[in-house]
């Protein structure tokens, strides 16, 4: 997906560029987005996949309330990434099942 | 695991019921800590880009994000209030309230005198099958990426639902940029207030009623859906089926008050479908069963944010008269006739059906319907048009009519009446009304209608530019000339174009024509729309001299394919009507002939 910079009500107030790495990749971001944002705007929209039955699954709520973003961020898995802001450096992996804790 | 102990109230929440609520207190001496999960305050408000209806002290005809703005700066600047973002409350306990601190990952136990539960609502979900593919997002989900964080959720969209929330949703996509492919609802009529359908519809939405969504197609994320035709009693009819190409379905079939909270707390819960679900009982002051715990927004019931403000402020005060021996009451008792008001009117008939199953009590209220029999009175006279047929809790057209030429009157539910004698045709009430619903007009001496349309998209067409004029379901009319665009501080424009009065009555939108174009205008010297019109800039504005700047027309096909579109591109640019411009000269060969043919050739007739 991309970013909208010409809209007709709103000027977006963006941070500065920063970089994270999503699945060993690095990919940009402005300071004050969330992760999930971060990741939208490079085109990434399954975040998980699902406990159960191996599903891949998104954004849904984008509030905190669903916990369908659940991921892996910088070895804690289960992090709200919708509502976690992303930080330069940081390490997010899309989570498989429930989530481990690595070291 | 930090104590706190001194604290007088804390909000759970910080949209625009806790906010709200938070600042009566802390206005009133007492020490308030809200805490939000959200990177910023507001709530939901921040990514509401529409003007919000309501009166004028309850920020109406301002817009979603100014509101949490300012709500947000009136609380930073009393002392004894504090926001805390990133941070979640897990539990309330007896002896304490826990709340996480996402930042820095630790947790505090809280124990304020009393409570405000301001937690909003959560999406509703409906079942169709992949509905969990990414790509499948909820409207507020939407609305985040895009109006909060700028970033596009998809290309092309199918919305589900036509409350309010779908069709603003749906209108602020396309304001992105983003298509809207159909906005479906199950039942057989729209669900939303009719301004909010009107203005999807003239931008050429399509609203399909009694109609679903079967399935999500995709693996990964959203490819396409297949929608299907209702019958009466909401079964798919079968052989209806139809596969829409889209990237994103956006759900908005209503909220859920959020309180699991509240029921942990031990309030006193009841199921009110009216109201969206569990919610805590409550009385006036909107204090739950439990005497130190209050409620406001749409954890009290799914309503809207005008509403959770007043709320949050009767919640507020009502913990003031607690604590304190200000004397509030006169406060609260205005505040709680405006609300009674506000939602005295007929689309209110389900929160109030909801609210009397928890206790309270309406008095029937009577609401005027306005009317204009007299606009035909002053032909000729520029003047606004309302077209505002429902009654809504709504009155900026009124207080900002600078005449003071429209009254809404004592109810707010009440429709506009407009005394055209007062008016002098500024066109502000045009630009404040929150649902659109007003456009000027004036008929002319030569047989055309100025028509004002408020404009909220991009790019904002020129004086003198030609944009094709559309009705009220997005249909093109006609090709109008825009005669004049006046520019709005609070970005709802007014774009005047001239049609034929014919016309003008059904004229309710513009399509501006894409600036930017890499089509080819002439095949066979490829030159493209972008560069015609470049051209025509630099100051070309004839077609023989586009002709000799760009080679237009001088390819082998003698300019059959391009002579009639560029003069068209021509008359566009500059305003003049194709049949006043030169088509310039027509010159032989009119096809291609080689130089052998002519050499060999005799001039004294036929070949044998």
């Amino acid at each position: 997906m991309e970013r909208i910079f010409e809209h007709p009500l709103i000027s977006f107030k963006r941070g500065e560029i920063i970089t994270f790495f999503f699945e060993g990749r690095e990919l940009s971001a402005y300071t004050g987005e969330t992760i999930a944002a971060a990741l939208h705007a490079n085109g990434i929209k399954d975040l998980r996949y699902s406990p159960i039955r191996n599903r891949p699954q998104g954004l849904f709520c984008a509030i905190g309330k669903c916990s369908s973003c659940l991921m892996e961020v910088d070895g804690k898995p289960n992090v709200r990434t919708c509502i976690t802001p992303v930080k330069p450096g940081m390490i997010v992996r899309r989570q498989h099942g429930r989530g481990e804790i690595s070291e | 695991m930090r104590l706190v102990s001194n604290l007088d109230l804390l909000v759970i929440g910080g949209g625009p019921a806790g906010l709200s609520s938070a600042i009566e207190a802390a206005k009133n001496g007492l020490t308030v800590l809200v805490v939000d999960e959200g990177v910023s305050s507001g709530g939901q408000l921040v990514k509401q880009t529409h003007k919000f209806f309501g009166n004028e002290s309850f920020f109406a005809s301002v817009r979603g994000f100014e509101i949490s703005r300012r709500l947000t700066e009136q609380l930073n600047s009393l002392d004894s209030a504090r926001i805390q973002n990133e941070s979640s409350v897990v539990a309330i306990y007896p002896d304490g309230i826990l709340v996480h601190d996402m930042r820095n990952d630790h947790t505090s136990l809280l124990k304020p005198k009393k409570i405000v539960l301001a937690t909003g609502a959560s999406e509703r979900f409906i079942q169709f099958e992949n509905n969990d593919l990414p790509g499948v997002y909820g409207a507020g989900a939407v609305q985040t990426l895009m109006n909060q964080f700028g970033i596009l959720p998809g290309r092309s969209v199918l919305m589900i639902g036509s409350g309010n929330i779908g069709l603003i949703v749906s209108y602020q996509l396309l304001q992105a940029g983003v298509e809207v492919r159909a906005i479906l609802e199950a039942s057989n009529r729209i669900g939303g207030y009719q301004v909010h359908a009107d203005k999807v519809r003239r931008v050429g939405i399509p609203i399909l009623l009694q109609h679903t969504i079967l399935r999500a197609i995709g693996e990964e994320s959203v490819r396409g859906a297949v929608i299907s035709k209702l019958d009466e009693r909401w079964s798919p009819i079968s052989g209806t089926e139809r596969e829409l190409v889209v990237d994103t379905i956006c759900i908005a079939v209503g909220l859920l008050p959020s309180i699991e909270l509240a029921a942990q707390a031990g309030c006193e819960m009841k199921y009110v479908q009216e109201l969206g679900g569990y919610v805590p009982l409550r009385d006036e002051d909107m204090r739950t069963s439990i005497d130190d715990i209050f409620i406001a927004g749409d954890a009290a019931g799914i309503e809207e944010a005008t509403t959770a403000m007043i709320e949050g402020q009767i919640a507020g005060l009502a913990v003031v008269s607690d604590l304190t021996k200000n004397s509030i009451q006169e406060r609260l008792k205005y505040l709680k006739d405006t609300l009674r008001k506000f939602r005295s009117g007929p689309t209110s008939s389900k929160t109030r059906a909801g609210l009397s199953k928890l206790g309270s009590k309406f008095e029937e209220v009577s609401f005027t319907n306005g009317n204009q029999n007299d606009f035909t009175k002053y032909t000729g006279k520029m003047r606004p048009l309302i077209e505002c047929f429902e009654a809504i809790p709504c009155n900026p057209c009124e207080t900002s009519c600078p005449a003071g030429a429209i009254s809404i009157g004592d109810n707010i539910n009440s429709r506009p009446i407009i005394d055209y004698s007062k008016c002098t045709g500024c066109g502000i009430c045009a630009t404040t009304c929150p649902g659109l619903a007003i456009f000027m007009f004036r008929e002319n001496k030569d047989g055309t209608c100025s028509v004002g349309i408020p404009y909220e998209f991009l790019p904002l067409p020129a004086e003198g530019q030609y944009v094709t004029a559309l009705g009220r379901n997005g249909e093109a009319i006609c090709k109008a000339k825009v005669e004049k665009v006046v520019k709005s501080a609070n970005k709802t424009n007014l774009v005047y174009i001239s049609v034929l009065r014919e016309y003008a009555s059904d004229v309710r939108h513009i399509l501006v024509p894409s600036k930017e174009s890499g089509a080819m205008v002439c095949r066979c010297e490829e030159v493209t729309v972008d560069q015609v019109r470049k051209a025509i800039k630099e100051g070309y504005t004839d077609f023989e001299e586009l002709r000799r700047y760009l080679r237009i027309g001088m390819g082998p096909c003698g300019g059959r394919t391009c002579r009639l579109n560029t003069l068209m591109i021509l008359s566009e640019e500059t305003g003049v009507p194709v049949e006043r411009l030169s088509p310039g000269v027509f010159r032989p060969p009119s096809i291609p002939v080689s130089f052998k043919a002519l050499g060999e050739g005799r001039v004294d007739g036929y070949e044998e």
